[in-house]
């Protein structure tokens, strides 16, 4: 298991090593740890919190997208954006949508709900990820279908900031 | 009375010289000394009259009223690169950049000398200068960055002086910024090349923000123009968000943005340049070569070297008191700064990071001198990067630095990608504050 | 959340049914409640819980960030057009602390 703190430190390390040792006295020795975050070691609480979101349903591959860099050269801010791409009317508009970091300390990343009102549903956030992982939306929608969309992430190691 | 018409008797290049000319024409050698040392406290040389130097040269004025600070620089006139990318579509006019130095010399007391610095003698505390050598107790090397032109063309000074005078960066504050705003204006459609140098580099958002300002003029004036950004990097930072929103939604037709675009061969004659993300003709081109600490840290032997040995380009210093590494009497301020910590790298080379640092050397200088405890202290950043020419959209990013529990420097950064009017606004608060900091 | 939220808006005075799109950041530490201060005392978990967009007095959506979001959060959302009014939105964090802002929205035609 790695933690934050861990990876931190290898990459500090790799760091420290290209830049010359000596300027980083306190390196040796620094022992501290910095953050308890650890990431999830499998899915296991990602797809108990995507379980409990479908209540037995099973949901569609289609109708949702999410776009991901190819890479998170930032891991403190991965831009993930989700879409619907299917017409929205006052009787099938989306209800509420949940986004997984599967591999996060706390893998629901966020909620979102929606109303009639919306319309279009859209959205773009920043997320910080401790790690390499899987992502994944999942809508439901007011008719009572459930749409689900998935995609890995690479991120550089380094700062996740969590 | 008397003097004056002495004077007026000699020829008139000597006369410039003022007294000591008339006592003894041996002044004009290259050996002989600058200035004559004056009062009783330390005397201070400040290499570099920009952001750093001029910032260092007023609070050392203030600190230790005793000191003699003297600030060498080679330009006449100061010429502020921040505000230049908007200054490009006259958002700021010529005058609003252009600052008289003598005024903030005058008035905080210290000696400037328009010169050039061609030798730095540690082992003598000496500076060696067009006019002549001057000794100090403390240096700052505050020479911002130089163009390193050898890292594209090895010793082939021809094709680096024809890519210089005909692709100027405009980087630096000098008359390549006059250039380059002809060149935009002159401009008649084609393909515009921009390359970035690899970070750390000069203000890393501000190329882009020159895209920005850039493509606005071509989509205003409906010049059939692209640019191409040839960005090392493998995706935009800072203010990575903001700037693509930019690019994608006013720019769309004008600019592409391509990554992991390292400059592996230049040919500036033919107009060609060769990435590791393909080869691409050019019609005309802004050619940032990398960026390294300015020629005075590496005159003044005081280069890095990293675990392999090699040079790093930029200065070897303390990353918490901001000294030459072996010599406490020499102090990096400004762009010329080394690396501060694993977690992040370098400090941004901005004018704001300069400042601040600079405002800090004072500070522990006074304290060496007053035999106090000297404190050490970090700086933050921030900048504002207009995007839009109408509505005056601008976009931000902000660092802040605290020690860890690991004993070293960490960063914070916050992007602002959402642009707004007020963002521009803020700037020409934060850019007037700065001004009126150092220049005034 | 001493500043003031950052809002853009593809259009304020939009054609009836066209999607409106809107960037909102606002500064926010996002503490997770993981990490040590230098005391070695774990940082007390801080961040924003909820932001809230309503049109008219009617609710868009509702956004609940948790730890994963990035510092100072940024979203962007759309909605489709069908009404003006005032677009209110509203950000709260664990302790309690909220920053509004708020823009006219007005039909064009
Ligand atoms: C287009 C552009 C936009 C920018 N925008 C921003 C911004 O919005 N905000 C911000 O904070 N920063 C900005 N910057 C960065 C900022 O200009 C630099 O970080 C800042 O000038 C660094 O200060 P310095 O003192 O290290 O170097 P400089 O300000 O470059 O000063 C170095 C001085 O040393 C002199 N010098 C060098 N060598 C010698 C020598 N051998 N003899 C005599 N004199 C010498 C030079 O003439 C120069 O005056 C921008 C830069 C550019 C190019």
């Amino acid at each position: 298991m790695t933690s934050c703190a861990e990876i931190d430190r290898r990459a500090l390390l790799a760091a420290a090593a290209a830049l010359g040792t000596g300027l980083w006295p306190g390196l040796a020795g620094a022992q501290e740890i910095e953050s308890s975050a650890a990431p999830q070691p499998d899915d296991a609480e990602a797809d108990r919190i995507a379980a409990a979101f479908l209540n037995g349903a099973i949901p569609q591959a289609e109708g949702l997208a999410l776009d991901l860099p190819a890479l998170g050269d930032n891991p403190a801010a991965v831009p993930v954006r989700v879409h619907l791409d299917q017409a929205l009317s006052d009787t099938n508009f989306c209800e509420e949508l949940i986004v997984l970091a599967q591999r996060n300390p706390k893998p629901l990343a966020c909620r979102f709900r929606f109303t009639p009102l919306t319309g279009s549903v859209d959205v773009a956030l920043r997320l910080r990820l401790i790690q390499s992982m899987g992502l994944r939306a999942i809508a439901r929608m007011s008719d009572g279908r459930f749409l689900e969309a998935r995609g890995d992430i690479t991120v550089a190691a380094g700062g996740c900031g969590m | 009375m008397i003097r004056r018409r002495t004077l007026l008797t000699v020829a008139p290049a000597l006369a410039l010289l003022g007294r000591s000319a008339l006592a003894a024409p041996a002044a004009l050698t290259s050996d002989s000394t600058l200035m004559p040392r004056s009062g009783s406290g330390p005397r201070i040389v400040v290499c570099g009259g920009g952001w750093g130097g001029l910032t260092a040269a007023r609070y050392l004025r203030e600190e230790i009223p005793s000191a003699e600070v003297i600030v060498l620089e080679r330009n006449p006139i100061f010429w502020s690169c921040p505000m230049s990318n908007k200054w490009l579509i006259d958002v700021v006019d010529t005058a609003y950049l252009t600052h008289d130095m003598l005024f903030p010399a005058n008035r905080h007391g210290y000696q400037l000398v328009q010169c050039e610095i061609t030798g730095i003698e540690r082992d003598r505390k000496l500076v060696r200068t067009s006019k002549g050598n001057v000794d100090y107790d403390f240096l700052i090397l505050a020479g911002g960055i130089r163009n390193a032109y050898d890292a594209w063309f090895g010793d082939d000074r021809a094709a680096a002086e024809y890519t210089r005078t005909h692709f100027p960066s405009a980087y630096i504050p000098n008359a390549e910024h006059l250039a380059l705003k002809d060149k935009i204006r002159n401009f008649k459609g084609g393909t515009i090349v921009m390359t970035l140098p690899p970070p750390p580099h000069r203000c890393p958002p501000s190329p882009y923000e020159r895209a920005c300002v850039m493509a606005w003029h071509f989509k205003v004036n409906n010049i059939p123009a692209k640019i191409l950004i040839l960005d090392p990097k493998p995706g935009i930072a800072p203010i990575g968000g903001g700037y693509r929103a930019a690019f994608e939604e006013l720019y769309p037709d004008i600019i592409t943005h391509v990554p992991n675009a390292r400059v592996r061969e230049l040919d500036p004659w033919n107009k060609r340049i060769m990435t590791e993300a393909g080869d691409f003709d050019f019609d005309e081109a802004v050619l940032m070569p990398p960026h390294q600490a300015s020629d005075m840290v590496f005159h003044a032997g005081l280069i890095g070297t990293n675990a392999e040995g090699k040079s790093t380009g930029w200065a070897d210093m303390d990353p918490r008191y901001y000294h030459a590494n072996g010599d406490d009497s020499v102090y990096i301020v400004g762009d010329s700064m080394g690396a501060i910590s694993p977690h992040f790298g370098h400090y941004p080379k901005s004018g704001h990071v300069a400042n601040y640092i600079a405002k800090i050397v004072a500070r522990n200088i006074g304290q060496r001198v007053r035999e106090e405890e000297v404190v050490a202290e970090l700086p933050d950043n921030l900048c504002y990067m207009l995007v839009n020419g109408d509505p005056r959209e601008a976009i931000s990013v902000e660092f802040t630095y605290e020690v860890g529990a690991d004993g070293l420097v960490h960063q914070n950064q916050i992007d602002i990608d959402v642009r707004t009017p007020d963002l521009l606004e803020e700037d020409f608060v934060w850019a007037q504050g700065m001004f009126n900091d150092f220049l005034r | 959340m001493s500043r003031p939220p950052r809002i853009w808006i593809s259009n304020a005075t939009p054609i009836p049914g066209e999607i409106v799109r809107i960037r909102a950041q606002v500064v926010h530490p996002m503490e997770t409640g993981f990490r040590f201060g230098p005391d070695g005392q774990p940082l007390p978990m801080n961040i924003v819980t909820r932001f809230q967009a309503s049109l008219g007095g009617e609710m868009l959506l509702e956004w609940l960030p948790e730890t994963a979001v990035a510092q100072n959060p940024y979203i962007e959302f759309t909605f489709s057009a069908l009404r003006g009014g005032l677009l209110h939105m509203v950000w709260t964090d664990g302790s309690g602390d909220f920053a509004e802002a708020e823009q006219e929205i007005v039909l064009a035609g």
